[in-house]
């Protein structure tokens, strides 16, 4: 068997590699890929955009419905992971596990507690003891801000350099799920919640598809962002650059809050209460 | 400042030479652990000290912004990577894993 797969992988592997001879060589410019529309978008992008980053102008205006789908696929995967993890506990869970932060001792309660409320002594934690790490809690509390910042700087940079909404929505999901990480679920769950998280998701898609509304209700086409300029004081080449700005929020939100979903769920189990 | 940014590339590279070697060759985990920490601090240190001073060759506001902006990666490898390392031996204190000792050598 393992020698009949063998000869079957050096077959196909053979047949790849002989196909790649018939492809045109690197750079050729009678290529097929650079004869149709490629002369287009690269001489006139700057003029009918004025986004320098062609490949920019390329995703979020002229072949837009393709981002649009895109970010509709992770949308999906995000109400997937919902549907196929998310699980809705009707009792309650009865006591836990408490540790009392000035000395650092940990109680285990079988019963409902209740603590004083406006205590700050006491700290919910998980039953599988989630250790009390003052370094990399600290650490992440000066990583988590930065590389939020340098996420809204990707967003808004796509124009110009490589970058954008998906690129950037991703830090922006990453930062939330290292703070997780360091902290715990509870706390993350306590800042952002699974419903805030679920209405960003949706918020994303819709500010895409809404900016392609809005331009249809100025008689142009579905995500012809030049109708902006009805609503703007721009002109219709500077609202195209405006739009593909707003596209990318709205994707760039999608991704993050898709992120967030996807760790809340794997992380618990879709329990939503115990967790990294 | 050619010079010095050569010296300092090469005194980059036998750090990360070193540190490569080291991670082969340290017995267990946590002895492992300690040249994989040079290479992300020292190494990339001495490297992108290298590459600023490179940069800083023609003095214009452009290039101090650029030598800023490899001074703020270093600073941040600075923070993350120990704390990378102490959380890696953490886990591995955690999970109950013992650390070398001579007497365990074959």
């Amino acid at each position: 068997m393992k020698t009949f797969s063998l000869i079957i992988v050096l077959l196909f592997g053979s047949l790849l590699v002989y196909c790649t001879l018939d492809f045109p060589s690197w750079g050729d410019p009678t290529a097929p890929a650079s004869l149709h529309v490629s002369p287009r978008y690269i001489e006139q992008t700057l003029d009918e955009t004025s986004v320098p980053n062609i490949v920019t102008a390329v995703l979020a205006d002229y072949r837009s419905y393709d981002t649009m789908f895109e970010t509709i696929v992770i949308f999906t995967a995000g109400v997937a992971c919902i549907i196929l993890l998310r699980t809705y506990q009707r009792k309650k869970q009865l006591g836990g596990m408490y540790r009392h932060v000035p000395t650092g001792i940990t109680l285990r309660f079988k019963e409902d507690v209740q603590l004083p409320k406006d205590s700050k002594e006491f700290e919910h934690i998980d039953l599988e003891w989630v250790p009390y790490d003052i370094i990399i809690k600290t650490a992440c509390r000066l990583i988590v801000p930065f590389s939020q910042i340098f996420a809204l700087y990707v967003i808004a940079h796509g124009h110009h350099s490589p970058g954008g909404g998906f690129q950037g929505g991703v830090i922006l999901g990453a930062s939330v799920i290292l703070f997780a990480i360091s902290h715990n679920l509870r706390a993350t769950l306590g800042r952002i919640s699974e419903r805030a998280v679920a209405l960003l998701c949706g918020l994303g898609v819709f500010m895409y598809a809404g900016t392609g509304l809005i331009c249809m209700i100025f008689g142009a086409n579905f995500l012809d962002y030049s109708a902006l300029a009805h609503l703007l004081p721009l002109s219709p080449v500077a609202a195209r650059s405006f739009g593909i700005l707003i596209i990318e929020i709205g994707v760039g939100i999608a991704v993050m809050a898709v992120m967030i979903q996807l760790y809340y769920n794997l992380a618990s189990a879709g329990k939503h209460d115990e967790g990294l | 400042m050619n010079i010095l940014a050569a010296i300092l590339l090469i005194g980059g590279l036998i750090f990360f030479a070193g540190g490569a070697i080291g991670i082969l060759r340290f017995p267990d985990f946590y002895s492992r652990l300690h040249p994989a920490g040079k290479l992300d601090t020292a190494g990339q240190f001495m490297m992108m000290a290298a590459v600023a001073l490179f940069v800083l060759q023609d003095l214009s506001w452009q290039s101090f912004l650029t030598a800023a902006k490899i001074i703020l990666i270093v600073i941040f490898v600075f923070i993350t990577s120990p704390t990378a390392t102490h959380a890696i031996v953490d886990a591995g204190v955690r999970a109950g894993l013992k650390p070398w000792t001579k007497a365990e050598r074959l």
